[in-house]
């Protein structure tokens, strides 16, 4: 389970707080959401718990242990990331782009590893895209690329920003279906401002607003309060 | 890939070395001493040339030669620019000049000066149409005669006759093309050389008034080196007293010359091979200082690209000395290298311009890796990579990719900068172009075909240039 306590953090050079006392458990069983309109600090707390930058306050912690003390080198199978922009490695295929941290971080022979990324991208219908370039493939394909890339770790948690930002509503509702059903592995924490999507996918969540948090609890209840206040 | 390349490379460069070291010859085998290296410019017939096998010859090596034989030394003939010639013995890359150097009181007092060992004078010849009425050198001001750059005659003539507009130029070569085609008045030049020329080369020039001086010609040397001075001066007596200066006169001035037309007699095939030899070495040079510039250019792009985090102490120093490599000269460098450090002309060139190169790539791996976006780094971290790993799989592709056709831009660069190191007597292809042009008298043909052999390799680098740039763009790793 992880758990944020007196979470702060200010950007240097910035007067104001990004987050502020945050204090939230993220129960495992389920897809967690964190909402919250742009600017709220949505990032930046994911930031934090993916060890990405150092909370000014407070600490992240995992089953009870502190995230600072995790091993650098680990921290990132436990806790895989993929990011608002993807970042998905241009001059490799999508194959290379699924291999090149099992092979090099994990040393996993590359045979072995080919075979579980061509199950992964199987899983996800994209196995006809595995010799392709990431500028060859569309918006909504390269975000499901770059979820596999993370998953071939097999994290525990899996952080995911904005995972809907460059797909319709179609395809959407897939991605939707599909992340329940990875869900018995892994543990989602989905970074978004997409509440229909949140709906769907997830159970509890946190609002943030101004980088304070507003609500937490159960999806339903904080989007109803959500949509009262407006 | 690089460590086997460079190995495999290395090998066949010092067999390049060691065929190209044949223009300094060794006479007699016997190693009784140490050989006497000897200076001269390869380009003053009829003193010294390059004869049809493409040896050194003439009355200078003549001389030379014979003074070895007195002096019961091997002698090393080195060629050297008459620019740096002084300075070249003053650096100890050779123990005596033997080139047709005239006694001054200016280099009498960096030298010491043998006995002389010939007389001549400074004498002005002109066309023999003599379309501008000149008689004498009273009658040159605001004419343009030309003279050598850095002989007396120089000197001579801009204090003697500041009217007159004098032209410096490099050889005596290109003085008798400007001549020829009247594009000067006239020139200055030694009498002997001037007549043997006209004679030899069948030049439309005559000499006109009487001379203008006398000049005592002689050998110098260090001026520590006493006991050699001394040698040289006893072989120097012998020579005249036995008549063997008589008869080395005689073969080249005398009226019997059989040595008269030396300019056409360079065969095609020796021609051939001495361009052939002075590529293979320009471009061996070109190859050993991209290899080293691109070794080195590496780290210091990684440091420039971080003037902050662990490695900024180094950020300053690697930032000047790049900039100073890049805003001074190469020129300037080389002769540093050659003269200053007293390193020998292969090291020096190889190593100025490698070093330069490397300044040149330096900044273009930098402005690669600038141009990765950090997210790429990010992902990286993301996906448990090592720094190392992030490096080696993620950002230094996607860097070297960007920076490929400007890399390519720096190679056309670089090859065409080893033009330079003639200068500090590497016998590049240029070098061996100024050898035969002294005895062809065919400038515009050979430093054309020079030209075309440049073009050959570069062009088809600046093609390639160009079209990686377009596949790169295409991939999309630059906006
Ligand atoms: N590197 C930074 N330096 C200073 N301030 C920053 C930096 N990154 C973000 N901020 C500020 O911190 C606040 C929270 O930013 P954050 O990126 O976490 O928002 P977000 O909720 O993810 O927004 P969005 O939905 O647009 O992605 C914003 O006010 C932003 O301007
Ligand atoms: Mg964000």
């Amino acid at each position: 389970m992880i758990e944020i306590h007196d979470l702060s953090y200010k950007y240097p050079g910035s007067k104001v707080n990004a987050l502020h006392d945050i204090n939230v458990k993220l129960p495992p069983e389920h897809v967690f959401a964190i909402l919250g309109h742009s600017g709220s600090g949505k990032t930046t707390l994911l930031n934090c718990i993916a060890q990405f930058l150092r909370p000014t306050i407070g600490k992240v912690t995992i089953d009870g242990q502190n995230i600072a003390t995790i091993d650098k080198k680990t921290i990132h199978s436990i806790v895989g990331v993929v990011f608002q922009k993807l970042n998905l490695f241009p001059h490799l295929t999508v194959m290379k782009n699924m291999t090149l941290a099992p092979i090099n971080a994990l040393g996993i022979p590359e045979k072995q590893a080919q075979k579980s990324a061509m199950e992964m991208l199987e899983k996800l219908s994209i196995a006809d895209l595995a010799q392709r370039y990431p500028l060859q493939i569309s918006g909504g394909q390269a975000q499901r690329v770059a979820i596999a890339r993370a998953l071939m770790l097999q994290p525990r948690y899996m952080l995911l920003d904005e995972p809907t930002s460059a797909l319709d509503s179609q395809t959407t509702s897939d991605f939707a279906e599909w992340l329940t059903e990875l869900q018995e592995e892994t543990c989602f924490i989905i970074v978004t401002h997409d509440l229909p999507f949140a709906q769907q996918v997830a159970s509890h969540g946190i609002f943030l607003q101004d980088g304070v948090m507003k609500t937490e609890g159960n999806i339903q209840e904080i989007i109803d309060q959500q949509t009262a206040s407006v | 890939m690089f460590i086997m390349c460079y190995k495999k490379w290395t090998i066949y460069f010092l067999f390049f070395l060691s065929l190209t070291t044949s223009f300094t010859e060794k006479i007699y085998a016997q190693d009784r001493q140490p050989s006497m290296r000897v200076a001269l410019t390869g380009k003053y017939p009829p003193f010294s040339y390059y004869d049809k096998d493409g040896e050194l010859a003439g009355f200078d090596v003549d001389i030379s030669r014979e003074i070895g034989k007195y002096l019961n030394r091997d002698v090393e003939i080195i060629a050297a620019e008459w620019d740096g010639i002084l300075a070249g013995l003053l650096a100890n890359k050779y123990d005596a000049i033997i080139g047709s150097m005239a006694i001054t009181p200016e280099r009498a007092k960096a030298v010491n000066f043998s006995l002389p060992y010939y007389q001549s004078g400074a004498q002005l010849f002109v066309h023999r149409d003599n379309p501008s009425k000149i008689y004498g050198i009273n009658e040159c001001n605001d004419k343009k005669i030309a003279a050598v750059l850095g002989e007396t005659y120089q000197r001579y003539l801009d204090e003697k006759y500041p009217n007159i507009d004098v032209v410096t130029l490099k050889s005596s070569v290109e003085i008798f093309e400007l001549l020829e085609a009247k594009r000067i008045q006239g020139f200055v030049s030694d009498r002997l050389v001037g007549s043997w020329q006209i004679k030899s080369a069948d030049r439309p020039f005559v000499p006109v008034g009487p001379m203008l001086y006398a000049e005592d010609i002689a050998i110098p040397v260090r001026k520590q080196d006493k006991k050699l001075l001394e040698q040289i001066n006893n072989a120097l007596m012998q020579m005249r007293s036995d008549g063997t200066m008589q008869k080395i006169h005689d073969k080249y001035f005398g009226l019997s010359s059989k040595t008269a037309d030396i300019g056409s007699q360079m065969s095609q095939s020796v021609i051939i091979k001495k361009l052939a030899k002075g590529f293979i070495v320009t471009l061996s040079i070109a190859f050993a200082s991209l290899l080293i510039g691109f070794v080195l250019a590496i780290p210091c792009g990684l440091i420039l690209n971080q003037s902050t985090g662990k490695w900024k102490l180094l950020y300053w120093p690697v930032r000047t000395i790049i900039d100073f490599l890049r805003g001074t000269p190469v020129l300037i460098q080389l002769l540093f290298a050659w003269m200053g450090l007293g390193l020998s002309p292969y090291v020096a060139a190889i190593g100025t311009l490698g070093i330069n190169s490397m300044a040149y790539m330096a900044e273009v791996i930098r402005s690669g890796l600038m141009s990765v976006d950090p997210g790429q780094t990010r992902a990286g971290r993301a996906l448990n990579l090592s720094k190392v790993q992030i490096f080696r799989f993620v950002v230094w592709p996607q860097a070297f990719r960007v920076a490929i056709p400007s890399i390519m831009n720096s190679i056309v660069a670089l090859t065409k900068d080893t033009a330079l190191v003639a200068v500090i007597s590497v016998a590049e292809v240029i070098r061996e172009a100024q050898a035969i042009i002294s005895v062809t008298f065919e400038p515009s043909k050979y430093y054309f075909i020079v030209a075309v052999m440049f073009f050959v390799i570069t062009f088809p680098l600046m093609k390639m240039a160009g079209v990686l740039e377009k596949k790169i763009r295409q991939k999309g790793f630059v906006q």
